[in-house]
Parts: C-alpha cells; structure tokens; sequence
C-alpha cells in the first residue's frame, strides 16, 4: 500500500450526515459548525457507477474528492497495480487543491458511490471571501500533506532496512 | 463499431442541441443582448460583492451593499452629469455656426476645387455636408452608444438580471456543472477555472482601464476648452473598451470637434497631444498595473475579430469580440490538449 493514497487518517467512522464526514476530514476538522456549513455549499456530490473511472492518471487535476458513500480503489501504471483501496469518509487526491500537474494515479469506483468534491476555485473562492476559513483550510492541508510524506518516508526507511537484511 | 455509432450519434445530438439553442436565441435578440450586458456587469461587480463578503457581510447583504451603491451613483449622475450630458448632446445636434468655422471650411472648399478641378469637381459643398453630419452625430453618440442604456425595459431588467446573477452566480455555476456527465466535469471545471483567470482577468482590467482613460480624457478635454469635454471624454472611456480602434476614434472626434469649434489647428494640435500623453500614460503604467494577464492574442487577429464583431453584432459585436475570441482560444487549446485523457 502505497502511504501517499492510503488514508493514514482512517478512524472508525458511522457518519450519515455530510457534516459528519466532512469533520472528521483532516483538512476540515478545525473548522466551526458555521464554516463546514459553508463548506458543504461548495461541494459537489456525484455518483459513480462500479468500475467507472473518477480520474484517470495523466488527467489535469484540479481538487480532491471524499467518499460520501461506497469503495474507490486507487491503480496506477498500465498493469494497474492497487496502490490503496478506500472507504466511506476517506479522502484523495488533495495535492491537486495546490498543484496542477497531472494526476499520477487513477481513482475507480470500486462499488456504486457517491462522492463529495471540493475543488481549487472554490478553495480560492473561499480565501477571498472568508479569509480567516481559507488559512484555517490551507493550514491544514499543508499539515495533512506534511503528515502524507512522513509516513512515507517511514514506509521508504523500512522498506530500506528490509532490503538491507536481504542483502 | 457499436462504439463510433454511439460516438457520432452523440455528436450528431450535440449539433442538433446546439443549432436549435442556437436558433432560439437568434430569434430573441434583444433578450440575450440584455443577458449578455447584464452578466457582464455582474461578472464584473463579482470582486467587489467577494469583498462586501470578506467583511464578514452575506452574499445577498454585499449584493443589495453594492446596488444601493448603484443608486447612489445614477442619482449623482442624474443630478449633476446627466444635465451636463444632454446639454452637450443638444449643441451637438444643433451642429456648428460658428463664422470662422464655416470660412475655414469654405476655404478648403476652395483649394480642393482649385486643386482638383482636371477630375472634374465643380461644387462640392462642403459646409453644408459638414453642417448635416454634425447635425446627426449628437444623435448618433445617443442612439448607438447610450441607447441600450436608456430604454425603460433595459433599466428594468438589466438590473433585475444583475442582481440575481451576482447574488445567486455560484448557485447558477453548481446547477450548470452538476448536469455535466462524471467523465467531463472535473475537465469543464478546470475549463472553467481557466476561462475566469484569464477572460475574468481581461475583462475587469479593461472596464477598469476604460473608466481611467475617460477620467484622463475628460480632464485634459476640459483642461484644453473644448466645449463638448464631457461627452467626448465620456465616448473615449466607453470605446476604450475596444483596443486599437477605440482610443483613435475618441482621438479623432476630439481633433474634428477642436476644429470646429474654434476654427483652427491650436485647440486641435492640443487635444491631439493630450490624446497622445494619455495613450503613453495608458501603455506604461495603467495598462501594465490594471490589466494583469490578459489574453495573448495576436494583434492582427485583435483586429479582425473586431471587424467581424462590428459587422455581425454592431457595437456590442466590436466590445465582445475579444473576450469572446478569448474564450473560444482556451476552450480549443484546452480541449485539444485534454482531448487524448477525456475520450473513451
């Protein structure tokens, strides 16, 4: 599993109500009752069939996606190797909220699901009108991403000492 | 083969659906100039309502902020402008008569049959030429440039249009991208998202740049004595909006007005050097400062867009070319740069 799309923040969860699924987000958990309101009017929800895609790697990225409802699984290369399998309230692919390079995996759904999207001009939408939200938001996520690379730098360290006793 | 059926059935769907919306808002003109001019405003008026927001005020509170504003500025232009305005269009209109004018005319008149009389002119008639454009420029400004705004409906429902768009714009957008099917919709907003950073831009840069230019012209018009300062001032904002050819035509019409009005070159050698100040003040430091990134268009297409714009669709036609061409640009460069990731 790869520790850049395994959701590293998993916790039980029996959320049935946006909010719910939204604090329990990293990105949003600092946030008042008032400013996740406003957050959930930004978001788009979509459903998605089984084995349709969500993005396809290469794709022009432009924000990150929670699982509301159902599994997603994250493949990458031609052989489409699993790279990390997701549940309801996990949350990827939000480097694209900051970077627009192309996505460097692909996101299927792996059962029927509903997602919530939250996407960079509404990221930027947000900093320009409520300031104060959008820190609290950017605070966060860089937060979140710096958690994301220390896992995987822990992943990489073990996987150096397991090929070092190999050898 | 199953597939390229499907494939072009769905296009062959979306040439149908788009000739007929295509024809529909053909047959109501007047509608959709309405709705282009009142998204346009709002499109522009979008920062300041974000603004009212930042300050802790609700989207409809910055929005009902802003048209109070609104109100404020047509009563103060009611009061002192509008006057001034119709004042100066009705000199305009009752053309020139001034003596030295006529002689000057008269006189070029003159050299002109002089000069040319091998092609055969005997009588040009000048003045009374003159006489009878100038009597029809007052209304021409009016009809063409102030007209849309003057007429009872627009005032009504632009403003209607207005507030709905600004108050309710992220709603309209959400409604829009929800009905995009799952394979597009992360790629229209994206579309999106560069259509705003780069028409959104361009467009606020030169409503902005245009109101600064007027301001600009107006004084320096005021400042040299031409009597019709305001209205000319005015004229030079609004076809500002229109590059290259916008900033000539204010130009002009102050230089012809100058020489008419006093019946020499000195008035008309002041205003052309205050037209030229102000260009020079608008290339180096407004343009650079208001209009950030605008859209890289070459300049001979700048020009043809506008031609055809100003055939097809008038003025208005002349002031949405360039956005409008703006917009078609992203859309092809970004479609054609996605479109090996989005098919199948």
């Amino acid at each position: 599993m790869s520790k850049i799309w395994e959701n590293i923040f998993r916790k039980k969860r029996n959320a049935d109500s946006i909010e719910e699924i939204l604090v329990k987000i990293p990105i949003f958990q600092d946030l008042t009752p008032r400013e996740l309101k406003t957050i959930k009017s930004i978001l788009y929800q979509r459903e998605y069939k089984t084995n349709e895609f969500i993005f396809k790697e290469g794709d022009a990225g432009l924000g990150m996606y929670i699982i509301f409802n159902g599994k997603v699984i994250i493949t990458c290369g031609n052989d489409k190797q699993t790279l990390a399998e997701l549940e309801e309230g996990d949350f990827f692919g939000e480097l694209s909220l900051l970077d627009e390079s192309p996505r460097s995996a692909s996101a299927v759904a792996k059962t029927p699901c509903i997602l919530l999207c939250f996407f960079k001009p509404e990221l930027l939408d947000i900093i320009e009108r409520n300031p104060k939200l959008g820190c609290k938001i950017i605070f966060k996520l860089a937060w979140t991403i710096g958690e994301r690379l220390k896992s995987t730098n822990e992943q990489l360290k073990a996987l150096n000492c397991q090929s070092r006793k190999s050898e | 083969m199953k597939e390229q059926s499907n494939i072009a059935l769905k296009i062959l769907s979306f040439i149908i659906i788009v000739l007929i919306a295509g024809f529909f808002l053909y047959s109501i003109p007047t509608i959709v100039k309405l709705v282009i001019i009142a998204a346009l405003i709002a499109y522009i008026l979008d920062p300041l309502a974000n603004l009212f927001e930042s300050r802790g005020m609700s989207r409809t509170g910055a929005t009902i902020a802003i048209f109070i504003g609104i109100v404020c500025l047509i009563v103060i232009s009611y009061t002192l402008i509008l006057p001034l305005l119709l004042n100066e269009i009705k000199n305009l209109k009752t053309g020139f008569s001034a003596e030295q004018t006529i002689s000057l005319v008269a006189k070029l008149e003159k050299v002109i049959i002089s000069n040319l009389s091998f092609l055969g002119i005997a009588e040009i008639d000048l003045t009374g030429k003159l006489q009878e454009t100038l009597s029809h420029t007052g209304e021409w400004i009016f009809s063409h440039v102030l007209d849309a705004a003057s007429v009872i409906t627009s005032f009504i429902l632009i403003p209607f249009i207005v507030f709905f768009l600004l108050k309710d714009g992220r709603e309209f957008k959400k409604s829009f991208i929800n009905i995009v099917p799952n394979r597009y919709f992360e790629f229209t907003l994206y579309l999106f998202y560069k259509l705003n950073a780069q028409i959104g831009n361009f467009l606020r840069g030169q409503f902005i740049d245009a109101a600064i230019v007027g301001l600009m012209a107006t004084l320096a018009l005021w400042l040299v004595g031409l009597k019709y300062y305001f209205l000319i001032g005015l004229f030079t904002g609004i076809a500002n909006l229109i590059p290259y050819f916008g900033p000539l035509t204010g130009a002009v019409l102050a230089t012809i007005l100058s020489i008419i009005q006093t019946g020499g070159l000195q008035m008309a050698a002041y205003v052309l050097l205050a037209f030229v100040i102000i260009k020079l003040l608008d290339d180096a430091i407004v343009q650079p400062v208001v209009v950030a990134k605008s859209v890289h268009m070459n300049p001979l297409t700048v020009l043809l867009v506008i031609l055809i714009g100003g055939k097809w669709f008038g003025i208005l036609g002349m002031l949405l070319s360039v956005p409008v061409t703006g917009f078609l640009k992203v859309v092809f460069h970004e479609s054609i740069q996605n479109y090996r990731r989005y098919r199948a």
